[in-house]
């Protein structure tokens, strides 16, 4: 008995520690994550946990047994190949209608094609840490990164992680969130972030004009991310101050599409081949002398043409 | 008649309850946050309103925590954490610190406070421990968002967190009990 009563009395500081030590590696590893640099090596871990979350696009030990999985993946295969088919197609028509624009117009690019993949929200994250939710489509269905989520209410948010299966998009509703918007009636250009109370919050308002109540708000198309002119809400008045109403709030049929962004390249990642100093001096001479031919034989012209231009 | 072949019914189960080891305890006890939580995952909208859903990993934790300290339910609190560390976009390790925190706490209220299993302080202790869970969860979030965040549904997720535990608290009964200490009255 007082054996027994020993080891009980032995095995209980053990466990204390155990939970003392737990509660100090946690409590690290959480502080460990204000650092940028090591919150950028768990990233990727917590992306595998949540593709793993998402397991609603996995195939179940059932649909193994049965075959399910297998024709599952011969559909998903063969959609693969038709979506390539239809980037194909649809770089085709942009082409010829492209080469149509350019007989026309000089020099005006077409608007590149516009594709994305419908995805399923498979988990919601409403609580106080960052609004995001979790969609079940991933690099494997065509998702590209720095997409953008929209739903039939309008701009939804952007995905800020991307997995095989799974991405997850933050909301424009999060606090962390920055969209230039501008209005659809003023023109107003602001930033837009969510706020604690589901409005979204105007920043970075120009000195002088407002937006006008009731009007829509629409993204602006800068910085790069989201394309000009998707909804994003609707101008309210909330305690005297001019609010954003989110439209995504509207059309919460739990489906989004993921559009890709407009990447447009910046210069510095194609830069233009200019010809070198020492070779251009050079062409200068030659082109010196042809301009020289060139001067001389125009000179020589209006004698030639002279009966027709007087 | 009906009324005692309930009655009847319900003590046959609490008599297969009373005879239940800690370990089957725990397992059913793991199964059921388990599930809870994967439910909770899903969109959860009935009729155009969020439903609010509870954490039942703090449950089972002040649950377990009252049968005193166990590596299997630390390990299984710390699994469950990452898991909602994930989910909710929190940062990693925050989740199981609170249900460690609450677990330690609980056993230590346990320890110290309840060993005769006085109503008042078994009413009492949980409102406390959840309180002070939720007040860890705020914290964390506005660290983590460099904000305030909105207290208004943290306490929504409060009430139904407890209203859970009022409902399951037995199922995350070890069935272990801290002893009273040597010398007491009983």
């Amino acid at each position: 008995m007082a054996r027994l009563r020993g080891k009980r009395l032995k095995a209980r500081p053990v466990r204390r520690y155990a939970l003392i030590v737990a509660l100090v590696v946690l409590f690290a590893v959480l502080l460990a994550q204000t650092s940028p640099r090591l919150r950028a090596w768990i990233d990727p871990a917590r992306t595998v946990a949540a593709d793993q979350l998402a397991s609603s696009a996995r195939p179940g030990l059932w649909d193994r047994i049965s075959g399910k999985a297998a024709r599952d993946e011969r559909i998903r295969e063969l959609e693969a190949e038709v979506r390539e088919l239809t980037r194909y197609r649809s770089v085709a028509i942009s082409m010829a209608a492209r080469l149509e624009a350019y007989e026309d117009m000089l020099n005006v690019m077409g608007e590149p094609p516009v594709r994305g993949v419908t995805a399923r929200i498979t988990s919601e994250t409403n609580g106080p840490f960052r609004e995001a939710i979790l969609v079940n489509a991933g690099t494997l269905q065509g998702v590209q990164p720095g997409a953008y989520a929209e739903n039939e209410g309008g701009l939804v948010g952007r995905v800020v992680q991307i997995g095989e299966r799974s991405s997850r998009v933050l909301l424009v509703a999060d606090f962390n969130s920055r969209v230039p918007v501008m209005g659809e009636a003023s023109g107003m250009r602001a930033i837009l972030f969510g706020d604690r109370d589901d409005l979204g919050t105007l920043t970075d308002l120009p000195e002088r004009g407002s937006f006008i109540l009731g009007e829509r708000v629409l993204t602006s198309g800068e910085g790069g991310i989201f394309p000009r002119g998707i909804v994003v809400g609707e101008v309210v008045e909330r305690g005297g101050a001019l609010r954003v109403e989110f439209g995504m709030n509207r059309g919460r049929g739990g489906f989004v599409r993921l559009m890709p962004s407009m990447q447009i390249p910046r210069p510095e990642e194609f830069p233009a081949e200019l010809p070198d100093p020492e070779s251009a001096i050079e062409t200068d001479g030659e082109a010196g002398s042809e301009e020289g031919a060139e001067t001389a034989a125009s000179d020589a012209l209006p004698d030639a043409g002279a009966p027709g231009g007087e | 008649m009906a009324r005692r072949r309930k009655s009847e019914r319900l003590s046959a189960i609490s008599g297969i309850w009373a005879e239940t080891g800690p370990t089957s305890r725990f397992l059913i006890g793991t199964l059921i946050v388990a599930a809870i939580g994967l439910i909770g995952l899903t969109p959860k909208t009935l009729f155009d309103t969020e439903l609010v859903w509870p954490y039942a990993s703090l449950v089972a934790a002040i649950g377990w925590g009252r049968s005193g300290l166990g590596f299997r339910p630390m390990v299984v609190l710390v699994v469950f954490g990452l898991a909602q560390d994930v989910s909710a976009y929190a940062p990693l390790g925050c989740f199981g610190f609170i249900n460690l925190a609450a677990f330690g706490a609980s056993s230590l209220i346990a320890r110290s406070f309840d060993r005769e299993r006085n109503p008042l302080i078994s009413t009492v202790a949980p409102v406390v421990l959840y309180a002070v869970s939720f007040v860890l969860v705020w914290l964390f979030a506005s660290f983590s968002g460099n904000h305030l965040v909105q207290l208004s549904p943290l306490v929504n997720v409060f009430v139904v967190t407890y209203i859970l535990h009022i409902l399951t608290a037995p199922v995350f009964d070890l069935g272990r009990r801290v002893g009273p200490l040597a010398g007491s009255m009983s």
